[in-house]
């Protein structure tokens, strides 16, 4: 169901301010979406006064400044630091990002940190995405082969090919969660993320399950609830292109 | 147990892209051009009613709003074919690299306000 509005238990109201203490000359301003589940309280948005003279480059950078010197309660998730686990996965000023990968001098103004849009707040900044991981063991990512020996599946360099632009993919669920029709229809609508995985499947000349995988994606709400909007391939901190590879699904479909 | 956690905003904060703008903007004036079709059906039935009907509409249709009216349609119809173009090159696979969609979606959105004004004009003087 399309609700544009946020559900009065989610409004985000004005949080505290935290000014800085550290006397410095270089301040910026950066609000912070916080909510606390062992409080009856709706969603605030904090402001914190960061000394920039003494922060590294990415907006994680920032955000554990904020948690190591001003507010130890933030909490976020974050693991390498180098956009390869895609747990820091955000909305930064308005575009879904990984936090260790953004450089907040790419950002203008003050910054604002939300978390990934549209999903079940568990705390401050981490977002529900169990439904998303359902979906994704819906479309079973593992090969299925007939094939038992002990040697290599071997698959030639263009096969291979295919893969590249695919296999990438960290599953950070920027995408997903950046996608219109995946806020009103997540339940039924697989979401880029995961439809991009399916594709990695479909595609693969290993797999002997592709007439299967494509009837099992073939689906008015499953598939074909991609709009191409493209704020997916927008939002992929990876330079990958969700969009495509759903169109390449459809075709697939269209001239199987 | 009804998870009552709140739900992260949205569409309140999400930057808005030219390709979401054209995707909305090809929804909306789908809907337009769904009842402009339908007005003009009941508009042609109309003049089955005679002479008066005929005078009203082409009274109305010479008005300043008329003539407004009629320019929203015409852009409504142009930005909707030129999208229709754009989402048929997609559905082919190409045009999906994040410089082309920009590029595209520049077209139709300036694209559309030209071939309005080529059309109106063809419409008033040579038809």
């Amino acid at each position: 169901m399309v609700q544009l509005s946020l559900p009065t238990n989610s409004k985000v109201e004005k949080g505290q301010y935290y000014k800085d203490k550290t006397g410095s000359k270089n301040i910026r301003k950066v609000n912070v979406y916080r909510w606390d589940p062992s409080k009856n309280e709706n969603p605030r948005l904090d402001t914190y006064e960061v000394d920039m003279d003494n922060c590294s480059s990415k907006v994680l950078d920032i955000l554990n400044k904020i948690k190591n010197e001003i507010d130890p309660s933030v909490a976020y998730r974050r693991s390498c630091a180098h956009g390869v686990c895609g747990s820091c996965a955000m909305n930064m000023n308005g575009k879904n990002g990984l936090a260790c990968t953004k450089a907040h001098t790419e950002l203008d103004g003050d910054i604002d940190i939300y978390p990934l849009p549209h999903l079940k707040v568990l705390k401050d900044l981490i977002g529900d995405l169990s439904t998303l991981y359902k979906q994704y063991e819906s479309v079973e990512p593992w090969l299925k082969t007939s094939k038992v020996n002990d040697k290599e599946n071997i698959q030639s360099k263009g096969d291979r090919a295919k893969l590249d632009g695919l296999y990438e993919c960290i599953m950070c669920a920027c995408c997903s969660t950046s996608c219109p029709s995946y806020w009103w229809n997540g339940e039924k609508y697989l979401g880029p993320a995961v439809l991009l995985q399916a594709y990695r499947w479909i595609i693969d000349s290993r797999d002997e399950d592709r007439k299967e995988r494509l009837k099992k994606v073939a689906d008015e709400l499953k598939l074909y609830r991609c709009h191409t909007i493209l704020n997916c391939t927008n939002a992929c901190p990876k330079g990958l292109n969700p969009a495509k590879a759903i169109a390449e699904i459809k075709k697939m479909l269209a001239t199987a | 147990m009804e998870n009552k956690n709140p739900i992260s905003p949205h569409i309140q904060i999400y930057n808005w892209h030219i390709s979401s703008l054209v995707s909305i903007s090809h929804r909306v004036t789908g809907i337009i051009n769904f009842i402009t079709v339908t007005l003009i059906g009941i508009w042609i039935a109309s003049l089955l009613l005679g002479e008066e009907s005929y005078v009203f509409t082409n009274f109305f249709l010479s008005s300043f709003v008329g003539k407004f009216v009629c320019l929203g349609v015409i852009w409504s119809f142009t930005f909707q074919m030129l999208s229709e173009i754009r989402h048929l090159i997609m559905d082919l696979g190409y045009g999906f690299e994040q410089k082309t969609t920009k590029v595209t979606g520049l077209i139709v959105l300036i694209g559309s306000f030209p071939l309005t004004v080529i059309i109106f004009i063809v419409g008033r003087h040579l038809i």
